[in-house]
């Protein structure tokens, strides 16, 4: 197992060399000068040379690489162009923001998910059936944007029962600010447990052992739950694995809907701007979290299903 | 229907119903109103909020419109521009005494005295002396980043300070204590409206090193208000500066700005009583509000010191000839502009915005596509042309472009629109052999016509890249005028020969004119003493809030 895990652990590494590598080659690639970024668009030839010098865009790319790599590899994530706050500082402020909301949204999916779905595998072509099926059409059809600002809209302004924006102080305001973000979140993701969570079940419950548990008396909770149920867990840990890079990173809509300090929103503005050092920093972050992410999701579904464990034989 | 199932869809249906019910409100309008104080009360904490993040509080770096801004009411200055009123299109761009309670110019133009007021402090206490000027100007010289570094290159010895090869700046004479002295190359008519931008504050040199360097986020306050908190992104709290040098300002305890509001929720909390202040109010929220009876006494509007349109390349065919440059002119339909930016705009026929000296009485370009064809044809495109439009991400100047494209397509001209980012925009439109036709703006560093005029149109600022004059438009004569007009020591001499070159542009058409951005401000019924200001957008120096004698809001 060690074997496994160091072995992954140098691949990871070297997908995120390549990611970063390539994320600066394709910033770079884009023909604009980022010193526009950091003077202004009034700026003359002069104050936009001292500034290119200033921040060493003035050398040729590769040097501007080996500039970057080197100072990683002493910690230091650079400024950003923009704002001139060290790089690191950014990603530690909102990095923990975009942790809560993800996670919470995540705990969300899976909490009502999960249930939907053996709900509606185990009730298959009756109405929970039939309501997991609305919920799936239009968490998966109806953009966030849309379900956001309805949100926002109905519940927070309306019915006053959650805060319209922000990211509230304390625990309780924290999570009260946090709910309603995390459901529009949730959502889309929903759909999909719901969709995974029913398949597998079907699946597993028309299986041999699952009628062999049937015939010897097992109670039907039991057989769902312990004998179809757990089979059925590795493929969606799976797809949590994968589900949380793209919540740690894909929250863009939502966070700029709700003002949520994440890293989303943070992200689209240093795009936008071409702010390099930001743009590297956020691809880095995003690529250390998926990459342990998945590393723990694969852990854990070997553990679940040993037949995924590299070292089976199929004996 | 089973009866369970009823029942799940009933319990459905009745929250649903609750909290749509919620949002059907009889009325819509403000919430609270006026306590009816006569004069203005002290007191109070203002809210209003911003669309994007405050970048930084270094007054030598903030730039965008939202960090000038929080810094113009967190620094003061040596001038400062006067307090907008309702109605008066000048007002906010003339300068008062700030810091220096009088200033005089010597006779030559070069030379710029300054005088302090008495007792001037800065939050902390201690007292603003004329060497923390000289500091705070040498400080944006040497800073390599800094985007003001430009605006002080006429002061003698400033470049080669900038550039390292001397260690002082002559130009920069304390003559005591309380006298501050500027020595500039040549004359310059401009250079006092850069004395009142938040770059040029004081500082002083210990607080600096003490900071490390570093004011993005330490702020040594000379301005009404002070930093009291900052949670990056989501909130900047200010309060009341104790040591300001007016002892009767600000009249509110503090400001808090919330950062990051999209536009939309930041309606939203406007209309719960939540935001006191609300601007860049979108299209249909502003329709909405302006026809409301109940908000429309709390709505307020100012053009903004800007103007937007299309910049041509005059260099290149087509738009080598005039001819075709005032044929487009003409086909723009400036009314249906108005329209789509929802009346936040009013229509223009040359560079500078209304309210602005030197801005000249010029005959407006009419919608007349069949004057448009004919000049098309003289100028030997009778059929029209193909060309490439550059646009930049936003939904605005996307609707313009579509605007452009229809309205150009009925003199025959096919436009193909191409949208850029930002920083490859500006990289395509500065390079001479770039994009020849593009949406344009531009929006001034301080209210004074050579603010637009220069750095467009003047050929100076043409360069093998990323120039400002994009048009790359060079003509002598307007190169003179614009010479002549900054070195003019009579303001109305001065007045003239930009109305010279108001009038000359306008003919030459370098740019398709579009339109001024109007701002727009919408308040609570018991904000007062608030209008938009053309320069600091915001300016917290006379706003008071009119609550009940505890210091209440009083529900309407």
């Amino acid at each position: 197992m060690i074997a496994f895990v160091l072995r992954r652990l140098v691949w990871s590494l070297a997908a995120i060399v390549l990611v970063v590598s390539a994320t600066f080659a394709m910033v770079v690639a884009i023909p604009a000068d980022p010193a526009r970024a950091l003077v202004g668009a009034h700026a003359d030839a002069e104050t936009l040379g001292r500034a290119r010098a200033h921040y060493c865009l003035d050398r040729s790319l590769p040097e501007q690489y080996g500039c970057y790599v080197g100072r990683l590899a002493h910690g230091d994530l650079g400024e950003s162009y923009r704002t001139r706050r060290p790089v690191a500082d950014i990603l530690w402020a909102r990095a923990w923001p975009t942790v809560q909301l993800a996670l919470a949204a995540l705990v969300l999916q899976l909490a009502i998910g999960l249930p939907l779905g053996a709900w509606s595998a185990v009730r298959r072509g009756r109405w929970p059936d039939r309501v997991g099926g609305v919920i799936t059409l239009v968490g998966a059809s109806v953009p966030t944007f849309v379900l956001g600002t309805l949100a926002v809209y109905v519940l927070a302004f309306g019915a006053g029962w959650f805060p319209v924006a922000g990211y509230g102080e304390g625990l309780a305001g924290r999570l009260h600010h946090l709910l309603l973000p995390a459901l529009t979140l949730a959502c889309a993701g929903i759909a999909t447990y719901v969709r995974v969570a029913r398949a597998e079940l079907i699946e597993q419950l028309a299986a041999d052992h699952v009628r062999t548990a049937r015939a010897k008396g097992v109670a039907e909770m039991s057989v769902v739950f312990r004998h179809a149920g757990r089979n059925a867990v590795a493929p969606l840990v799976a797809v949590a694995g994968v589900d949380l890079g793209v919540l740690f990173g894909g929250a863009v809509v939502t966070q700029t809907v709700f003002a949520w300090p994440g890293l989303g929103r943070e992200t689209l503005l240093a795009v936008l701007d071409l702010d390099l050092p930001l743009i590297l920093g956020v691809t880095l972050l995003a690529a250390v979290a998926v990459v342990i992410v998945n590393l723990v999701a694969d852990l854990v579904v070997t553990r679940l299903d040993p037949r995924t464990d590299p070292r089976f034989d199929g004996s | 229907m089973p009866m369970g199932d009823r029942c799940a869809f009933r319990v459905v249906a009745l929250a649903v119903a609750i909290a749509l019910g919620g949002c059907d409100r009889d009325s819509r309008g403000p919430r609270y109103r006026g306590a009816g104080n006569a004069t203005p009360r002290s007191g109070g904490t203002l809210t209003c909020s911003t669309s994007v993040a405050v970048p930084t509080l270094d007054p030598a770096i903030a730039y965008d419109e939202v960090g000038v801004m929080v810094v113009a009411n967190l620094y003061e200055t040596l001038l400062d521009y006067d307090a907008a009123v309702p109605g008066d299109p000048t007002s906010g761009t003339r300068l008062v005494p700030g810091l220096a309670e009088r200033w005089t110019v010597s006779a030559d133009g070069r030379s710029y005295r300054f005088e302090l007021r008495a007792g001037a402090r800065y939050a902390d206490g201690r007292a603003i002396v004329a060497g923390d000027l000289a500091y705070a100007l040498r400080r944006v010289l040497k800073m390599p980043d800094s985007p003001y570094g430009r605006l002080l290159s006429g002061i003698t010895g400033a470049g080669a300070f900038a550039a390292g090869e001397r260690d002082d700046v002559p130009g920069l004479e304390i003559a005591d204590e309380r006298t501050f002295v500027v020595h500039l190359d040549a004359a310059d008519a401009a250079f006092a409206y850069a004395m009142a931008m938040p770059f040029s504050a004081p500082l002083r040199e210990d607080f600096v090193v003490a900071s490390g360097g570093d004011l993005r986020r330490t702020v040594l306050a000379s301005g009404p208000l002070r930093l009291d908190r900052w949670d990056e992104g989501q909130r900047l709290v200010l309060a009341r500066n104790p040591h300001y040098w007016d002892p009767a300002r600000p009249f509110l305890d503090g400001v808090t700005v919330l950062e990051n509001l999209p536009e939309n929720t930041a309606f939203l909390l406007f209309e719960a009583g939540r935001l006191d202040l609300l601007d860049h109010v979108a299209a249909p929220d502003w329709i909405w509000l302006s026809e409301q009876a109940a908000w429309r006494p709390f709505l307020d509007t100012r053009a903004q010191m800007s103007v937007f349109g299309s910049r041509m390349n005059v260099t290149v065919p087509p738009f080598d000839d005039a001819r075709v440059r005032r044929a487009l002119n003409l086909a723009v339909n400036r009314d249906h502009i108005v329209k789509l930016l929802a009346g936040r705009a009013v229509p223009a026929h040359g560079m500078l915005p209304p309210g602005l000296a030197g801005r000249a009485e010029l005959p407006p370009y009419p919608h007349d596509p069949a004057g448009a064809r004919v000049l098309l044809a003289e100028a030997g495109y009778p059929d029209g042309f193909a060309v490439d439009y550059v646009t930049v991400p936003n939904d605005d100047a996307n609707k313009l472009a579509q605007s452009l494209q229809a309205d150009l397509a009925a003199v025959g001209v096919r436009m193909s629109i191409r949208v850029l980012s930002w920083p490859a925009f500006l990289d395509t439109v500065g390079r001479k052999d770039g994009a020849p036709f593009s949406m344009t703006s531009w929006i001034m560093d301080y209210p004074h016509a050579a603010s637009f005029f220069d750095p467009r149109f003047h050929s100076r600022a043409i360069g093998d890249a990323s120039s400002s004059n994009d048009s790359f438009y060079a003509v002598p004569e307007v190169d003179r005028l614009l010479d002549d007009a900054r070195g003019a020591p009579d303001p109305a001499a001065a007045v003239a020969l930009y109305q010279q070159v108001d009038r000359r542009l306008h003919d030459d058409a370098p740019w398709i004119w579009g339109y001024h951005a109007v701002m727009t401000e919408a308040m609570q019924p018991y904000v007062k003493g608030f209008a938009p200001h053309p320069v600091w957008v915001r300016d917290f120096r006379d706003v008071w809030l009119d609550l009940d004698g505890r210091g209440r809001r009083v529900p309407r």
